[in-house]
């Protein structure tokens, strides 16, 4: 927890204070109370008081207005050859940004698309250059892998510090408060599990017949990830959701590691349950399928329509897990983060229900496939609105009483590092 | 530009440094936006705007350089403001907003989407491939044959006389074929494992070729027949089809992932498959039409070809396929039969 800031006051910056009787600038349902100056920041209170502001966050976007700007982007880019990715993205966060409403006032993004199109190319080449290099030896995989374990931590971080420096309410920035040496804690031991078994590979000579020892190291390296998987995402979490920061706020995530193993476990139950549900059911339609086809090729089965139902089983059971168990994993991790993430001025609140996420994936799906993949601008926008509008603030500061700090901009080629290796804020 | 002519908005202004929000009337005069009212007066060059961009949902946030923002949560009354103070949209906003070229997007975007399945990838992909030298198909072959070896074939039953003039009839063939050197190659004789490889033939990246003996004994030794098989696989070779696919696989799924984003990596999976079974039944016909060069030169009729799929076809037909035909299609790597027979059929008739 970072000590409290002073509020500045000068000519510009009024004492917030005293603006901050009644001055809701406009928002409804919002009846500012704050009538001092801020007390000092001490630790974590659940703000059961009557001194508090609830906002509410609304996503105003339409799903047949982002199919407009998508598709009109998307051949901008393959015209382009690809070049125009960051124009795109930039217009997409702006359009994400400016339709999330956080107690009536939009977000604002700020990125610039030129810089963005640097750290693109940088990022490009280097998944390139390590996408390329597993192919020829496992050793060449080995150093890949080193180098990209090694700076990927410092890319994460200034992924962070990029979104959030370019992120605005209010016009004041976020800001990632998150140290390099934090995002090298947080994240190298997530690559410990997949370096064992990198060395393993590179230390076996001979592929085909590799010693009694390899088995056993992979087994026992799965076994501890699996167990540790939970300690992991904490330690990653508290380290994410602990330096966001706005204004003279800062957040901290008061979650226990109980927490995260106790959603873990029950996640793993649910995708068990998903898992037989989704293979029994698969497996008695491709059997009912399987048999009468049998019939019609005249009693006989052979090796190939084998392997196809093999596939259809086996693709429909991973299909129907991720569409039934992942919405249940996502919503209980969103509503653990961020309704334990906050101070003691302001936190968070996210209600995010299983069964509407179940609801809003299972329609995604089913017109991904039926509209060939035309779907993806309505299923995205149907996701942020549930996921946006399922969180709210409280807040015991007034906004008027906001100001700015200094902050650093970030880097862009972290930021396309993150759409590369596929990260995200979580909401 | 005089100020009668330029009209006024009242919009909600803050500036960079505290969170709160001042009302402020605007209004551009000349190439500067002007900024007035609680307390503040501001004038601002119209270039140093970050200027919002039309849309049917959302407020209109406008950022000046100095972190300042405005902020007009009547839309209808930002856009009606702004065009009469002589602020256009930009083209790519005017497509967003119209259905009628949105509709003209989606056409060309799946247009040029065909097109570059149909001959921008394929072109692309012998572009890079002619790049990379030899090596790196060396290289990659390499790593295949060793787990080939190791998990597919063993050694050949073949009497090693078989073996060896099976070999000759088959560089004769090539040294007629292409006289100016063929690429450089390698025939393996191996035995299946088991019974998952079958009467196989298939050539690996850099010029390794193996040759099952369970293809030799179907065919009964004929060596028209095994020299036409081993053209195709040298076709494979010669057009270094292993190599162009491994580019064009992950240009696919370059593309694929661009266009549906990180919705699910299953799905985006399909298009990359039904797409490279695609590209690789063009390879069959390349290599096909390297087998019937191959078997020209050598003075042998492609007829001969014919004999080798319907042997395969009287084979298959002692275990039916229960495999529904249209499924079949649709994820199969090499083209139907038929279609394969009758082209070397009528290669045979126009000699």
């Amino acid at each position: 927890m970072s000590t409290p800031r002073e509020v500045p006051s000068g000519p510009e910056a009024d004492p917030p204070a005293q603006h901050a009787s009644i001055d809701s600038a406009g928002v409804t349902g919002v009846v500012s109370t704050l009538g001092t100056t801020l007390p000092p920041s001490s630790g974590y209170s659940t703000l059961n008081g009557t001194l508090h502001e609830r906002m509410a966050i609304r996503f105003t976007g339409s799903g047949s207005e982002y199919f407009r700007i998508w598709i009109v982007n998307l051949l901008l880019i393959l015209v382009t050859g690809g070049f125009y990715f960051p124009w795109a993205k930039v217009r997409r966060l702006r359009y994400f940004h400016g339709n999330t409403l956080v107690a009536g006032q939009p977000l604002g993004f700020h990125g610039d698309p030129k810089k963005m199109l640097r750290g693109f190319l940088l990022v490009a080449l280097l998944g390139g250059l390590y996408s390329v290099a597993g192919q020829f030896s496992p050793v060449a995989g080995l150093v890949a892998f080193v180098i990209v374990a090694l700076i990927w931590p410092a890319l994460f971080k200034a992924s962070l510090q990029f979104r959030l420096a370019n992120t605005s309410w209010r016009g004041l920035r976020f800001r990632f408060n998150g140290s390099v040496g934090g995002a090298y804690r947080a994240l190298l031991p997530l690559f410990v599990p997949s370096a064992v078994i990198v060395a393993g590979v590179a230390a076996v000579p001979d592929q085909l017949h590799p010693p009694h020892w390899f088995d056993a190291l992979m087994f026992s390296t799965m076994g501890l990830t699996a167990l540790l998987l939970p300690l992991l995402i904490w330690n990653l979490k508290k380290y994410q959701h602990g330096h966001y920061a706005f204004a003279q706020l800062q957040t901290e995530l008061r979650a226990g590691l109980g927490a995260f193993y106790a959603l873990c476990l029950k996640s793993l139950g649910v995708f068990v349950l998903a898992g037989v549900i989704a293979g029994v059911v698969i497996t008695a339609l491709a059997y009912g399928l399987g048999h009468n086809l049998v019939e019609v090729a005249g009693g006989r089965a052979n090796r190939t329509a084998m392997m196809v139902f093999g596939f259809v089983i086996i693709f429909g059971t991973l299909l129907m897990v991720q569409a039934l168990a992942m919405p249940y994993f996502t919503s209980r991790l969103q509503n653990l983060l961020w309704s334990r993430t906050g101070n003691s001025q302001l936190r968070f609140k996210s209600q995010l229900r299983f069964r509407s996420l179940l609801r809003v994936t299972l329609l995604n799906w089913l017109l991904m496939v039926v509209t060939l993949g035309l779907y993806w601008p309505f299923a995205r926008v149907a996701l942020a609105r549930l996921r946006l509008e399922s969180v709210s603030v409280v807040s015991r500061i007034t906004p008027d009483a906001l100001v700015a700090q200094a902050s650093q901009g970030g880097d862009a080629a972290g930021d396309a590092a993150a759409d590369l290796f596929g990260l995200d804020i979580g909401l | 530009m005089n100020a009668a002519s330029s009209p006024e908005l009242d919009v909600g202004y803050f500036d960079g440094r505290s969170a709160r929000s001042h009302r402020v009337r605007i209004r551009v005069s000349g190439e500067r936006l002007l900024v007035a009212g609680d307390g503040i007066a501001r004038s601002v060059p119209l270039a140093e705007v970050q200027w919002p961009e039309r849309t049917r949902h959302g407020p209109r946030v406008a950022h000046l350089q100095d972190g300042g923002a405005l902020h007009a949560d009547d839309s209808a009354g930002w856009d009606a403001w702004a065009a009469a103070s002589g602020r256009g949209d930009t083209l790519v906003v005017k497509a967003q907003q119209s259905w009628r070229w949105v509709g003209a997007a989606v056409l060309a975007f799946a247009l040029l989407l065909a097109a570059g399945y149909l001959w921008g990838l394929p072109w692309a992909s012998r572009a890079v491939v002619a790049l990379l030298p030899q090596t790196v198909d060396q290289k990659i072959g390499e790593i295949a044959r060793q787990s080939v070896e190791g998990e597919l074939v063993q050694a050949s039953a073949l009497p090693l006389a078989q073996q060896e003039r099976l070999r000759v009839a088959f560089e004769r063939a090539v040294a007629q074929a292409w006289p100016g050197g063929a690429p450089r190659h390698e025939l393996l004789f191996r035995r299946g494992k088991d019974k998952s490889l079958g009467p196989n033939a298939f050539a690996l990246p850099g010029g390794t070729m193996v040759l099952t003996d369970e293809l030799v004994t179907l065919v009964e030794g004929d060596e028209a027949v095994i020299v036409g098989v081993l053209g195709h696989e040298l076709g494979h070779v010669r057009h270094r089809h292993g190599l162009r696919q491994l580019v064009q696989v992950t240009a696919l799924g370059v593309v694929s992932s661009a266009v549906l984003g990180d919705f699910s990596s299953l799905l985006a999976g399909v298009p990359l498959l039904l797409g490279h079974a695609g590209y690789a039944r063009d390879a069959e016909r390349e290599a096909d039409a390297d087998s019937v060069h191959l078997m020209r030169a050598a003075g042998i009729a492609p007829e001969a070809m014919v004999r080798f799929f319907e042997k395969v076809a009287a084979e298959r037909a002692r275990q039916p396929a229960a495999v529904p035909s249209w499924l079949g299609i649709a994820i199969a790597s090499h083209p139907a039969d038929e279609e394969r027979m009758r082209y070397f059929r009528e290669a045979s008739v126009q000699r």
